[in-house]
C-alpha cells in the first residue's frame, strides 16, 4: 500500500499540512467557512517543533495496527484490501483505548460533538493525502512501500 | 462417566477447532486460524443469549450511548466471511480430553481436534451476612437495642454468595449485557436515583461512569485507602474522588458492607462496617472478577489435568499442559512482561492477542506471546485517565525506581512516570491522556530514557523528544534511512 513518508530534514513548521487536514476534515470543506464557523475541527496530522527541528506526524497505518486490537466497540478496523486504518466513528464511543495504545500518540480525542477517536484516514477518496499535496517542502511523501 | 459420554457420542458434532468463548478471545482466534487455514471447519460456542456483542460496552449501554443492536465488535459478515459457525447459548460443563469431546449441561457433544477456551472470567461475590428488614428499620432508631426483631427467623439465604445474590431483587453484579439489562430495568421500575457500589475498582467505577451519565447518584464502597487502588495512587484517586463528591456522589473508604438488609425478596439497605447504614435500593458487587475455571472441575483427570493458579497456565504458544488444548483471555494466567512474573491481565486488548497467537498455532503456524502488561482507560465526569504498568512499585523495588510526577489539583491533572533500570515502567495519566501510547511505546520496547528524563514530564511531550533512535525507528519506519 501507499504510505506517507516523514521527510525530518524538509520540514519547515509551516503547519500547512494541519490546516489542509482541517480544511478537508470540516463540514464545508471551505477554508474560510471552516476558519470562521467550524473552530472546533481536529488536525489529524501533528507538527512537532522543537527549535529548528520539526517534522508532521499522522497515523502510520500499521500492519498489527495496537489500535485495532485494543478497540472494544469494532471502530476502528484496518481495510484488508486498501490497508488504511479508520476509526468509525458511529461505532466508537470514546472509551481511548486506541489512544492508550497507539505508540505514535497520533489519535486524538474529538469532543466536538459524540466523543469519538479522531485519526488520519488517509484522505481515501483523494488521489493524494492534502497534508502531503500542500506540503510546500515534499517533507510528506505518499509512496508505495 | 466414561458411558455417558459413549452414549452420546454417537450424536457428537465434530470440527477441527472448537472454540470456547464468543469474545475478543474466541473470535481473534478464529479469524488468526483462517488466515493459516483456509478449510478446516471452526465452531465457536457461546454461552449467551446473543450473538456478538462486546462485554465492555455495556458501560456504555447502561448510559444509554449505545444500543444493544450496535453492541457487536463484529458483524454477521465476520463469521461468514470466516466461515465460522456460532452455536448459543451453549454451557459448556466438561470437557473430555481423552476421547476430544466438549460436553454441555444440556447434553450436547462437540468432538474437536483442537481445543481454546476462551471462556473468560466470572465475578467474585464476597460473603456478606443477609439480615431481614425489621430488623433494619429498628437498628436504625436504635443501635443498642436487642430487639425482638432482630431475633426474628429469617427464611431468606443468610449468606450472600453466587447463588444467592441472584434470588435479591436489588443486587446485580455488573460484567455481561444482562446484568446490566436487569439493572436498567430496575433503575426504571423503582426509580432508582441512588446507587451503592461495593468494591472502587475498574468495573465498579467503569459503572460508576454509566450511573453518574444517566443522573444517578453513586456511593462508592472501597476497602483500601483510594479508589482505583491498583492502578491509581493517592494524587491520582483524589481527583476523581474529589470530582465525584463535588458532584453529589460519595466514596467509603476503609469500609465494606457488613450486612445486607433484604425485605420481601428486595433489597432494603445495607449496612457498613463502620456502621453507617445506607438506605440504598440498588447495589452493585463489582469486587472483581476472576477467571472462570468452572469447566476444569469435572474436566481434569487424574491422568489428564489442565495445570492451573488463579487462571489457565498456558506456554508461550499459549498451549495449556494437554495437548491440543490452548487458552486464551481472561481466563489464562500467563506472564507479564514487566515482573516476569505469572499473573492474570484480564483486558481487552490482551484477549485480542493471545487469542490472535494461539489461534495461529492451533492452525500450524508458530506465534510466541511475548507476555503483556495491565493497562487501562477510564474516564470519570469527563476526566479522562490511562495507566500502564507498574505504576505503584512494591516497597522491594524502593531505592531501585525513580519516579517523576506532575500534580495539578487545580487542572485537574496529574503525571507520574515510574522508571527502573533507565526504562519505564509505569504510568498514570489523568486529565490530558493524549500522548499516552507514545509512553507506552517505550515501556513495551524497553527503551532507556535517563537522557529525556526532563522532556517525559512535560505537557507537550512528543516524539520529537525522544531518543533520537527510537525516534528515528518511529518515524521512518525499519531499514530507511532519512
Amino acid at each position: 500500500m501507499k504510505k506517507i513518508y516523514i521527510k525530518e530534514e524538509y520540514c519547515i513548521a509551516c503547519r500547512l499540512c494541519e490546516i489542509y487536514c482541517q480544511v478537508k476534515h470540516s463540514k464545508s470543506k471551505k477554508i474560510l467557512k471552516a476558519f470562521k464557523n467550524e473552530t472546533d475541527i481536529l488536525s489529524r496530522v501533528l507538527v512537532e517543533e522543537i527549535g529548528y527541528n520539526s517534522f508532521a506526524i499522522q497515523c502510520r497505518h500499521c500492519e498489527d495496527a495496537p489500535c485495532v486490537e485494543a478497540c472494544i466497540s469494532g471502530a476502528m478496523q484496518k481495510n484488508k484490501n486498501t490497508g488504511i486504518v479508520t476509526c468509525d466513528e458511529k461505532k466508537c464511543v470514546g472509551c481511548w483505548m486506541c489512544i492508550m495504545a497507539c505508540p505514535y500518540g497520533v489519535i486524538k480525542r474529538d469532543l466536538s460533538e459524540k466523543k469519538v477517536a479522531s485519526k488520519c484516514d488517509l484522505c481515501g477518496d483523494e488521489e493524494y493525502p492534502v497534508c502531503v499535496r500542500n506540503c510546500p517542502n515534499e517533507a510528506l511523501q505518499f509512496k508505495d512501500i | 462417566m466414561k458411558n455417558t459420554i459413549n452414549t452420546i457420542n454417537k450424536t457428537c458434532e465434530s470440527a477441527d477447532y472448537i472454540i470456547i468463548g464468543n469474545s475478543a478471545a474466541g473470535l481473534s482466534a478464529a479469524a488468526s486460524i483462517r488466515t493459516i487455514d483456509k478449510t478446516g471447519s471452526i465452531i465457536v460456542l457461546a454461552n449467551e443469549q446473543f450473538a456478538n456483542y462486546s462485554k465492555p460496552l455495556i458501560t456504555y449501554y447502561l448510559a444509554g450511548k449505545v444500543k444493544l443492536e450496535d453492541m457487536h465488535f463484529k458483524d454477521e459478515s465476520f463469521y461468514k466471511e470466516n466461515k465460522i459457525l456460532l452455536k448459543f447459548p451453549i454451557n459448556v460443563v466438561k470437557v473430555d480430553f481423552e476421547s476430544k469431546q466438549v460436553i454441555s449441561d444440556k447434553g450436547a457433544c462437540f468432538r474437536y481436534k483442537k481445543l481454546l477456551l476462551a471462556n473468560g472470567g466470572v465475578p467474585i461475590i464476597p460473603k456478606i451476612e443477609i439480615a431481614g428488614s425489621d430488623d433494619f428499620q429498628a437498628s436504625k432508631e436504635n443501635k443498642s437495642i436487642n430487639n425482638k426483631a432482630a431475633s426474628k427467623e429469617i427464611v431468606f439465604p443468610k449468606i450472600l454468595d453466587s447463588f444467592s445474590y441472584k434470588n435479591i431483587s436489588g443486587i446485580f453484579t455488573f460484567t455481561c449485557i444482562q446484568d446490566a439489562m436487569q439493572i436498567q430495568s430496575h433503575i426504571i421500575k423503582n426509580k432508582i436515583k441512588e446507587t451503592a457500589i461495593l468494591g472502587g475498582g475498574l468495573i465498579g467505577l467503569k459503572s460508576a461512569e454509566a450511573f453518574l451519565e444517566i443522573g444517578i447518584r453513586v456511593r462508592v464502597i472501597e476497602l483500601s485507602d483510594r479508589i482505583l487502588s491498583a492502578t491509581f495512587d493517592k494524587q491520582a484517586s483524589s481527583i476523581i474522588e474529589n470530582e465525584l463528591e463535588n458532584k453529589g456522589s460519595k466514596i467509603y473508604t476503609q469500609n465494606t458492607i457488613n450486612k445486607i438488609f433484604v425485605k420481601n425478596g428486595k433489597l432494603d439497605g445495607i449496612e457498613l462496617k463502620n456502621g453507617e447504614k445506607i438506605d440504598s435500593k440498588l447495589l452493585i458487587i463489582a469486587v472483581g472478577v476472576k477467571p472462570d475455571l468452572r469447566i476444569l472441575k469435572d474436566s481434569n483427570t487424574e491422568k489428564e489435568q489442565i495445570r492451573s493458579g488463579r487462571g489457565i497456565f498456558t506456554d508461550e504458544s499459549m498451549e495449556t499442559s494437554i495437548k491440543d488444548v490452548y487458552a486464551a483471555g481472561d481466563v489464562v494466567e500467563s506472564f507479564d512482561f514487566i515482573t516476569g512474573n505469572k499473573t492474570n491481565i484480564a483486558i481487552w486488548p490482551l484477549a485480542v492477542r493471545q487469542g490472535e497467537i494461539a489461534g495461529a498455532n492451533m492452525a500450524g503456524g508458530s506465534k510466541i506471546y511475548g507476555g503483556g502488561y495491565f493497562m487501562n482507560s477510564i474516564e470519570i465526569l469527563n476526566i479522562a485517565s490511562i495507566s500502564i504498568g507498574i505504576t505503584n512499585p512494591s516497597d522491594d523495588l524502593e531505592g531501585h525506581v525513580e519516579i517523576i510526577k506532575d500534580f495539578k489539583p487545580e487542572k485537574k491533572t496529574y503525571k507520574k512516570i515510574v522508571m527502573l533500570d533507565k526504562k519505564i515502567i509505569g504510568l498514570i495519566l489523568v486529565g490530558n491522556i493524549d500522548r499516552a501510547g507514545i509512553y507506552g511505546g517505550l515501556i513495551k520496547n524497553g527503551v532507556d530514557v535517563s537522557e529525556i528524563k526532563e522532556n517525559l514530564i512535560k505537557e507537550d511531550f512528543g516524539i520529537i523528544a525522544l531518543p533520537s533512535a527510537y525516534k528515528k525507528h518511529l518515524v521512518v519506519g525499519d531499514g530507511i534511512e532519512v
